[in-house]
C-alpha cells in the first residue's frame, strides 16, 4: 500500500460541524489547516442535511444573568449533561458570535428577521433555541472553510494518534477507497468525529445505519484519543434519545403535538394541544416515556399532532425539512401518513454508547496538541459549532508555541497499522466487519445494557474479549470500503470494553446507569469518572465537574 | 433497497457517488450509471437526490424495517381496525 507523507499545521479530524468550524477559525488565523473526513464533508455528521434550533444566550432577550439561562438548559435539552458549568459559561459567552458569523456567511439564522425562539421550553418560561434554516449549512461551511484557505480531505478515515513525549504531533489515515495511508504531521490535532453509534442494537437491529446521526459515527475520535492516552469520562453513561418508531431520525422538538398513551391522555401536563412555540417538552423531561408507558401496558405513545392548523402542518414540515428530516417527510407523504390526520408512535430510542473526551473550556484535552469539540466533548449543535470555533482558536494559537513533530518516531505506530491492514486484507475468509459488528452490539445490549450487575457486567466483559480476540486474529475486508468497517469495528470493540470496564467501577445507579446490586444514587459519585490509558490498564479516578 | 437510479433519467455525472458519506456507491465506475453496492448502509439523509441534476433519476426507498407506525385516527376510544377473528364456541 502507498503510504503518503501530508503536513500541515493543524489537523481536523472529522468534517462535521465542529470539524470545519474548527478549521475556517484555525485558517482565518493563519493556520496551515486540512480536514481529515471519512464521508464527504458537504454531507456528513449530524448536521447533514441540516437543523433548525440552535442554543443561544441573548442578553437583550434573556437577562443579563447568563446563570439563569443555564439553569433553564440543565431542566431541559441539556437534561442528561454530565458536565462543569465552567464549560457551558465558555459556550454561552461565545453562541451568539457564532450564530451571527453563520448569518453573515449565508445561513438563515433569522429567516423572519428577528430572533425567533421556539422549541425546547416549558410553557411560561424561557425559551433558549433559536429556529434557524440549517438546511444548506453544510455547504456553507465547507465553501467558507475553503474560503479561509482551510483544505479538505475527504474518504479518509483517521485511526492512529502519533505522540512524542507528552504531545499529539499527527495522525494516521486511511483512505476508504485507494489502497493507501495518509501519515500526518501535524502541530495540533482537533477531533471532531462526532458520536458513537452502532455501538449497540439499534431502533431496528436488522438494519445498523437506519440512525439519527447517519450510521457511520463509531467513537473514533474517543477511540484514539483513549489509545493515545488521552483521558475520557463517563464511558458507562449511555445516552438515549426518542422519536418516530420505526424511522430514526432526531427533531423531537420539531414535533408540534402532544405526547399521548393509548387511551389519548396526555404523557406530560405541560401542553395539551399542538403548541408550536414550546413543542412537548415530557419528551425532553424523560426521554424513557415510551419504553415505561409499554412497561406498564399503557402503551403505545404517539406523537399527537391532530389538531394542529394547516398553517401549523406547513411550518412543522418547513422545519423538519430543515432539521435533516427530508427523508422522513418524503417517506410519510408516499405512504399517506398525515399528522394532521394519524398520530404518530413514538418510541424510546435504544442506548447509544456514551463517555466524552474530556475537554476544558479552550477545548484543549489532556495531551499537549490535542483537542475536542462537538459530539466527542460535548454533544448538539450549538455547543459543536461554538467550541469547533474556540478549538481552532486554541489549537491556531498553540502552534505557534512549538516545532514541528517528527513522525518517524512513531514508526512502530505506522507500521503495526500497515500490519493491520494487510492482514484484514489478506485474510481470504473469516468475519466480516458486519458479523463482528452484530456480535458486539449483542454483548452491549445483552450485558451492558438497561440492567447492569456486577456478574452480568464480567460475563459480558469476558465475551467481548473473545469477540475482540477473534477480531483481530479472523476478521477480513474483501475491499478498501469494508476495510474502514472493519477499522470502525476494531474502534467500538475499544468503546465497548471500556463501558465494561467504568461501568464496573460506578458502583452506584445514575441516569440509565443502572445497577440493581448498587440501587442508590450516591452524591460522593456526582463525579466525573475520568479513564486513562497506562500500559495495558485502564486506570480510573473522580474528578470535580 | 434503497437509493433506486432510473437507468433512463441518469446522466451519469457521478455526483451522487461523490456526495454518498456512507459510500453506497463505492465501486462505482466514473461516468458510468452507479452501481448500488451497499444499499443496506443508507441513511437516508437525501444527500444523493439532492446532489443529482436531474429530477426523478435517484430516489430513496425506505425498507419495511423501517416504515413509520402510526394510528388510523386520533379517536383513542374506538380500537384501530377490527382484526377479523371468530371464537369457536365451548
Amino acid at each position: 500500500m502507498e503510504e503518503q507523507l501530508v503536513e500541515c499545521d493543524v489537523l481536523c479530524i472529522g468534517g462535521g460541524i465542529a470539524g470545519i468550524m474548527a478549521a475556517i477559525r484555525a485558517a482565518e488565523k493563519g493556520a496551515n489547516v486540512i480536514v481529515a473526513e471519512k464521508g464527504n464533508a458537504r454531507y456528513s455528521g449530524c448536521g447533514r442535511s441540516g437543523n433548525d434550533h440552535f442554543e443561544t444566550y441573548i442578553p437583550e432577550v434573556h437577562g443579563s444573568d447568563k446563570e439563569d439561562f443555564i439553569d433553564e438548559l440543565l431542566y431541559t435539552a441539556k437534561g442528561e449533561i454530565l458536565i462543569g458549568r465552567d464549560i457551558l459559561r465558555a459556550q454561552f459567552a461565545k453562541a451568539q458570535d457564532v450564530v451571527e458569523l453563520w448569518d453573515e456567511w449565508g445561513i438563515p439564522m433569522r429567516p423572519s428577521g428577528q430572533w425567533e425562539f421556539a422549541g425546547h421550553a416549558f410553557p411560561g418560561r424561557t425559551l433558549t433555541h433559536i429556529k434557524y434554516e440549517g438546511r444548506l449549512q453544510k455547504t456553507v461551511l465547507v465553501r467558507q472553510a475553503r474560503k479561509a484557505g482551510a483544505k479538505i480531505m475527504n474518504r479518509i478515515m483517521a485511526m492512529e494518534l502519533l505522540r512524542s513525549g507528552d504531545r499529539v504531533i499527527g495522525a494516521l489515515g486511511v483512505h476508504t477507497r485507494e489502497d493507501k495511508i495518509i501519515v500526518f504531521k501535524a502541530k495540533a490535532v482537533i477531533l471532531g468525529t462526532g458520536k458513537c453509534s452502532r455501538l449497540y442494537q439499534g431502533l431496528t437491529p436488522g438494519t445498523m445505519f437506519n440512525d439519527g446521526h447517519g450510521g457511520v459515527q463509531t467513537g473514533d475520535g474517543r477511540a484514539m484519543a483513549y489509545r493515545a492516552g488521552a483521558e475520557l469520562m463517563n464511558v458507562e453513561m449511555p445516552q438515549r434519545h426518542i422519536g418516530p418508531k420505526y424511522f430514526a431520525k432526531f427533531g423531537q422538538a420539531t414535533w408540534v403535538g402532544v405526547l399521548r398513551d393509548a387511551e389519548g391522555k396526555a404523557v406530560g401536563p405541560f401542553v395539551s394541544e399542538p403548541d408550536r412555540r414550546h413543542g412537548d417538552i415530557i419528551m425532553e423531561v424523560n426521554k424513557l416515556s415510551p419504553e415505561q408507558y409499554g412497561a406498564l401496558g399503557k402503551g403505545p405513545l404517539y406523537m399527537d399532532c391532530t389538531g394542529m392548523s394547516d398553517e401549523d402542518a406547513a411550518y412543522m414540515k418547513h422545519w423538519h425539512i430543515h432539521e435533516g428530516n427530508i427523508g422522513l417527510v418524503d417517506h410519510m407523504e408516499a405512504e399517506g401518513v398525515d399528522p394532521q390526520k394519524h398520530p404518530i408512535e413514538f418510541s424510546t430510542y435504544p442506548l447509544r454508547g456514551g463517555g466524552l473526551i474530556v475537554a476544558n473550556e479552550k477545548a484543549e484535552t489532556s495531551l499537549r496538541g490535542l483537542y475536542a469539540a462537538g459530539d466527542e466533548a460535548m454533544g448538539d449543535i450549538s455547543a459543536a459549532a461554538t467550541f469547533g470555533w474556540i478549538s481552532g482558536d486554541s489549537a491556531a494559537d498553540f502552534v505557534g508555541t512549538v516545532e514541528e513533530g517528527n513522525v518517524e518516531e512513531c514508526r512502530a505506530t505506522i507500521d503495526d497499522l500497515k500490519a493491520t491492514i494487510d492482514q484484514l486484507r489478506g485474510r481470504d475468509y473469516g468475519p466480516d466487519w458486519e458479523e463482528a459488528n452484530l456480535a458486539l452490539q449483542q454483548v452491549m445490549t445483552d450485558y451492558a445494557g438497561k440492567v447492569r450487575n456486577e456478574a452480568v457486567l464480567l460475563q459480558g466483559l469476558s465475551h467481548l474479549k473473545r469477540l475482540k480476540e477473534k477480531v483481530n486474529t479472523e476478521m477480513m475486508a474483501p475491499n478498501q470500503h469494508e476495510l474502514g468497517r472493519c477499522l470502525e469495528v476494531k474502534n467500538l470493540l475499544d468503546v465497548g470494553e471500556l463501558v465494561f470496564q467504568t461501568a464496573l467501577d460506578r458502583k452506584e445507579t445514575r441516569g440509565l446507569h443502572n445497577r440493581p446490586d448498587y440501587p442508590f444514587t450516591n452524591p460522593l459519585l456526582n463525579r466525573a469518572h475520568v479513564v486513562r490509558k497506562e500500559g495495558d490498564e485502564a486506570v480510573m479516578g473522580w474528578r470535580k465537574y | 433497497m434503497p437509493p433506486i437510479i432510473d437507468p433512463k433519467l441518469c446522466i451519469a455525472c457521478d455526483r451522487c457517488v461523490n456526495i454518498c458519506t456512507e459510500d453506497v456507491f463505492y465501486g462505482s465506475t466514473k461516468n458510468e450509471i452507479p452501481e448500488v453496492t451497499y444499499p443496506r448502509e443508507c441513511v437516508h439523509f437525501n444527500g444523493c437526490v439532492d446532489a443529482c441534476p436531474v429530477p426523478g433519476a435517484i430516489w430513496l426507498r425506505v425498507p419495511m424495517s423501517s416504515m413509520v407506525v402510526y394510528r388510523e385516527s386520533s379517536d383513542y376510544a374506538t380500537p384501530q381496525g377490527d382484526p377479523h377473528t371468530r371464537s369457536l364456541a365451548d
